[in-house]
């Protein structure tokens, strides 16, 4: 247990070094949570409340998921295939833990700081600018945090598998960049899934990506409560379990295929 | 003429070279476009749920979101090496530029040029397509031309935001987030009327980076609306003077930078 501990610790560390992207990257995460504010402001006028979203409400989902770019890492990441392409993957298998476990316990601790200095300033930028939604009932906190926790975990096993499988194709960029597409839009990032038409709603709904921004989201905004909530709890865990065992399996089956040359 | 020729010849060596790999090429092309097809779908479910923005229908919006898409796509396609002019820089590639006798900002637009992009550019085209099917627009040449107008001269602005950018470079050896705020951030701000901003966004893109002046202006022509900003009409047909006079600018701090250029010396 120490050891994975201490991978997280000395993830968390290691971002911290980059400041000055870290400030560059708020920015940007801003400028674009601010445009899409006034998209909103302007599609409300005249209007009141849309599928159970006020303008306020509309415009906290914006900043809440411009918050979520960084903590669930939605942009490239490449760390598990470069080590394959580089067959460092080798010291880091023939380690005493397990790999995936290492990997979990290093981007959490990478999604930490991500929460600290991505999530809370990007949200207290929204908060400062447009006013925010917070929670009223103080245990949303807690739901939310657990549900947060779990969207982490999805998006990890997702770009775990996706980096895994590097062992057999080289074009792992590509195969991530038609995933995350899916994850950027089926996930509720662009667009609510409360504004879909509602087939196609339903059917985001039920995919897996909502987990990753959807149900954490609704949840924040206290659009589900009691069972409804507990519902979408039961929900994202289901599909976590599905998803962790997923990447396991895809990581034993990329063992059968490693080769180890000597040297 | 002579250095015209060199460029595209270069240009000609990247296309091939990008087309050996065809399964890579035709995966990075469709993930592009499908990339940015996410976005327009996006547009479309909120007016699925909304109909109208500031009085413009989707008709409205698709044919500016195509517009400053399509441009955007060009720019893309051949800006890649001034976006990562400091990568260049700091590997002494730049200096093996210099050495050449062929303008230095030919050798780094041929440097990085990604025919993947014509995805990005077929989503813009999609785009235009539905404005056009949709009828929100009644087609004449004089509007054609300033279509075409705009889209050439957005292009040229995105364009000056990364020779400005890659001109700073020179300086810092850093490549500045900043870009990425006036180029993705300027495709997504366009892509909607102006007026819905604050006046300070406004005018940060009417004013410093005219991306407002060669897409929203023509747009009113386009579709035949008035202006709630009440500029001068004379604007809308402005959008090639506005983006030569950018590019003039932008040119300038290149060829300033380039003089203050002393090479890492690694």
């Amino acid at each position: 247990m120490r050891v994975y501990l201490e991978a997280m610790r000395l993830a968390y560390r290691r971002y911290r070094t980059y400041g000055a992207a870290t400030v560059a990257g708020l920015a940007t995460n801003a400028f674009f949570g601010v445009l899409r504010s006034y998209v909103f402001i302007a599609l409300y006028q005249n209007r009141g409340v849309t599928q159970g979203y006020s303008l306020h409400d509309a415009v906290s989902y914006v900043w809440l998921s411009q918050a979520m770019i960084m903590p669930l890492y939605l942009w490239s990441w490449f760390e598990i295939a470069d080590t394959i392409r580089s067959g460092d993957i080798i010291t880091d298998l023939s380690k005493p833990f397990d790999y995936f476990g290492y990997w979990l316990s290093r981007d959490l601790g990478r999604a930490a700081y991500h929460l600290l200095y991505r999530w809370l300033p990007t949200m207290l930028m929204g908060a400062i600018l447009f006013g925010l939604r917070l929670p009223h009932n103080p245990l949303t906190w807690l739901w939310f945090a657990l549900s947060l926790l779990m969207a982490v975990v999805l998006s990890f096993c997702l770009r775990f598998a996706i980096n895994v499988s590097g062992f057999w194709t080289t074009d792992v960029r590509g195969l991530y960049g038609f995933a995350f597409l899916f994850v950027n839009f089926l996930s509720g990032f662009l667009v609510p899934l409360a504004f879909f038409p509602s087939l196609l709603g339903s059917v985001a709904n039920a995919l897996p990506f909502a987990g990753m921004i959807s149900i954490p989201l609704t949840i924040f905004l206290e659009q589900a409560q009691g069972w409804a909530l507990a519902r979408l709890l039961l929900e994202q865990a289901l599909w976590l379990a599905v998803f962790v065992a997923g990447a396991r399996l895809v990581m034993r089956a990329a063992m059968h295929k490693l080769v180890v040359q000597g040297g | 003429m002579a250095s015209a020729s060199i460029g595209l010849r270069l240009v000609g060596g990247q296309v091939r070279s990008q087309l050996q790999y065809r399964t890579s090429f035709l995966l990075q092309t469709g993930a592009a476009f499908l990339a940015t097809l996410a976005d327009l779908l996006a547009i479309l479910i909120l007016f699925h749920q909304f109909h109208t923005l500031a009085g413009w229908t989707v008709g409205d919006i698709a044919l500016l979101y195509g517009l400053v898409a399509v441009a955007w796509g060009l720019t893309d396609m051949v800006g890649g090496g001034f976006e990562n002019l400091a990568t260049l820089i700091r590997r002494g590639e730049f200096d093996r530029f210099l050495l050449r006798p062929v303008p230095a900002p030919l050798q780094v637009l041929a440097f990085d040029f990604q025919l993947r992009r014509l995805g990005r550019i077929a989503n813009g085209l999609l785009a235009l397509g539905l404005a056009w099917s949709w009828g929100a627009l009644a087609w004449s040449l004089p509007k054609l031309l300033v279509l075409l107008l705009a889209i050439a001269s957005s292009a040229v602005v995105f364009f000056t935001v990364l020779l400005i950018s890659a001109a700073i470079c020179f300086w810092t050896i850093e490549s500045s987030e900043a870009q990425n705020i006036f180029t993705y951030g300027g495709t997504e701000l366009a892509s909607y009327p102006i007026p819905i901003y604050h006046p300070l966004l406004r005018g940060l893109f009417l004013y410093l980076v005219p991306l407002a002046l060669t897409s929203y202006e023509p747009a009113l022509f386009i579709l035949g609306k008035p202006d709630p900003l009440g500029l001068p009409s004379v604007l809308r047909f402005a959008a090639p003077l506005v983006a030569g006079a950018f590019f003039a600018l932008g040119y300038g701090l290149w060829q300033l930078g380039l003089r203050h250029y002393q090479s890492t010396g690694s």
